[in-house]
């Protein structure tokens, strides 16, 4: 399926056979899927389809019952979960998480300061080093919250903290985003500015997209899977998943167990 | 700025001044003096929980086992009947507690939450019972220090450790050194990252940061601390006990420093000095001091929602 996708694009991540059991229970069953460099991979699924666990078995949250994960053809589903941030695996969460109490700079500086090393520096201030807070306050033009700099993060709207989330990420120079619903709770018009920044965004990251709105996922992917069930139902351009009669069935026939 | 808070800068030039010329009008009371001495000691140990506890967000119950092995560590490095150098014991007495709570740390910190309140209890525990139940180690009757350290650095000395008042001014300038050790520490970067486990540890761990070696340097930082305030309190009273390994001194300090206002460091000053002088003035006024000190407590914790130190920034940094 993926062989109309032109071959010069670097496959960034990559699942083989990734299955995560609680119990009895299969939330993610034999999933094999390719995440390409510098493309937006959106996935699409009713609740419990097993999105946000392939989420956090790609960051490293949780580790896999069986498969691997391959990061530039390497296998890292046996790391520790920092590990994965530090190989340039970032990602935000569907539950804003962020550092309430701490200004927007300062959340991105804790991002920045990783890389910068010094984390083991007992005496140096923090607040003398530049180089830190221009990094973290690119990090924050770049998403939009640059005149939010040094207001505090829980003072911030709540589309703000969204954004500041990506902005985090953003700083950590990430090449994988892992964005777990980012529009999740958003108005419209606080969605339209996310769309725009992931337009902006993902001819420079490979960037897998959870979300559930349909809208924004049909128009941000360049690659879109559907997952029912923990299962993968299909892959393809959004002009494919859109005609498959799997999908409608898969959505549609949801719909009237419920009713 | 090292004391970013305007409430921390008034206390820092109100609290160090006074004490540093309270001898002065003291010179005759050595009770009072060694009262002091003695506050600023536990003070000093109840500043390395409160890093620990509101800092870091490790609670733990088994602080005094670093409080006692400070004491104890001495008796067993120390010649008996020989003066050894204050400084080169001070600094042996650091490392080898570090040594220790680095590997109860490895262990501890594995857990966290209520669990780690339990286990680092039980390791307290078993501290408490080695200590209190080896005919080595006195029991519970503690053993003496017959002689106690000299304190020449280069042939030069300036204190007197026998002498209440030199004592007094080795403890405050302790305590004062603890102080902004803790203040540099939490500016630093390092202390960035604390502050953002202690916020947010899954966050933090999303960003690519080991946490647990965060959380175990700090455990290490703390306890060699802890142990230094319980050597203070040997070379004070010139014996160590069991008691100070005691859980009941972890949960006092624990009170001290919620009673302070948690992870402020300065409010582990305040927080002793507090709780120690109710203890005093109660324990002169009635047999049943423990009963009005509890109710007090309990009254003071529930009126000032952050500690005493949390009350006077909400009356001072209004303003601001």
């Amino acid at each position: 399926m993926n062989t109309q996708v032109s071959l010069d694009l670097q496959v960034m991540l990559e699942t083989q056979g990734l299955c995560k059991y609680w119990g009895g229970l299969k939330a993610l069953d034999d999933l094999s899927l390719q995440f390409f460099d510098k493309q937006l991979h959106g996935i699409v699924g009713p609740n419990g389809a097993g999105k946000s666990t392939l989420l956090n078995l790609l960051c490293g949250h949780y580790k896999p019952t069986r498969g691997s994960i391959l990061h530039k053809g390497e296998a890292i589903e046996s790391i520790k979960p920092w590990a994965f941030a530090r190989r340039g695996i970032g990602r935000s969460f569907q539950k804003t998480n962020i550092y309430p109490g701490a200004t927007c700079l300062e959340n991105c500086c804790v991002a920045v300061q990783r890389r910068m090393g010094g984390n083991f520096n007992f005496l140096r201030s923090r607040y003398t080093q530049k180089v830190l807070d221009e990094i973290a306050t690119e990090a924050l033009e770049k998403v939009g919250l640059g005149a939010r700099r040094d207001v505090v993060a829980s003072r911030i709207s709540y589309g703000e903290q969204r954004q500041l989330e990506i902005a985090m990420v953003l700083a950590t120079a990430p090449e994988v985003l892992l964005l777990d619903e980012p529009m999740a709770g958003m108005g419209h018009e606080e969605s339209q500015l996310i769309i725009e920044l992931l337009k902006k965004l993902r001819r420079e990251y490979c960037i897998v997209l959870v979300e559930h709105d349909m809208d924004a996922v049909f128009e941000l992917s360049d690659q879109l899977t559907v997952m029912v069930d923990g299962q993968h139902l299909t892959t393809g351009s959004v002009d494919q998943v859109r005609d498959d009669p799997r999908v409608k069935e898969a959505y549609l026939g949801q719909g009237d167990e419920v009713f | 700025m090292l004391f970013n808070k305007r409430t921390e800068r008034i206390f820092f030039w109100v609290f160090f001044p006074l004490a540093l010329l309270m001898p002065l009008f003291l010179a005759d009371n050595t009770f009072f003096v060694s009262k002091l001495t003695s506050i600023m000691i536990f003070a000093l140990f109840v500043m390395s929980l409160d890093y620990l506890v509101g800092r870091c967000g490790l609670i733990t119950l088994g602080h005094a086992m670093f409080y006692g092995l400070g004491g104890y560590l001495f008796w067993m490095i120390a010649p008996e009947y020989e003066a050894v150098n204050f400084w080169v014991y001070t600094f042996y007495i650091c490392m080898i507690a570090a040594g220790v709570a680095l590997v109860i740390g490895f262990l501890v910190l594995r857990t966290s939450g209520i669990y780690m309140i339990m286990i680092t209890l039980a390791f307290a525990q078993m501290a408490f019972y080695f200590f209190s139940d080896s005919i080595d180690f006195g029991g519970t009757d503690g053993l003496f220090i017959y002689v106690k350290p000299e304190t020449s650095i280069f042939g030069l000395s300036f204190f007197d450790l026998d002498n209440p008042t030199h004592f007094y001014y080795l403890c405050l300038l302790s305590l004062f050194n603890t102080l902004v050790f803790f203040r540099v520490l939490i500016r630093s970067r390092f202390g960035r990252v604390v502050d953002a486990i202690h916020e947010n540890p899954g966050r933090t761990t999303a960003l690519g940061y080991n946490i647990f070696i965060f959380r175990l340097m700090s455990y290490v930082i703390a306890s060699a601390l802890g142990a230094y305030a319980g050597y203070l309190f040997t070379l004070q009273y010139g014996f160590v006990n069991p008691s100070m390994l005691a859980w009941t001194t972890s949960g006092s300090a624990l009170v001290m420093s919620i009673l302070g206002g948690m992870g402020s460091i300065y409010g582990a000053i305040l927080g002793t000095f507090v709780y120690e002088g109710l203890h005093y003035v109660l324990e002169h006024l009635t047999e049943h001091w423990m009963l009005f000190m509890g109710a007090l407590i309990i009254t003071m914790v529930m009126v000032f929602k952050n500690g005493i130190a949390g009350y006077l920034e909400k009356l001072l940094e209004k303003r601001a």
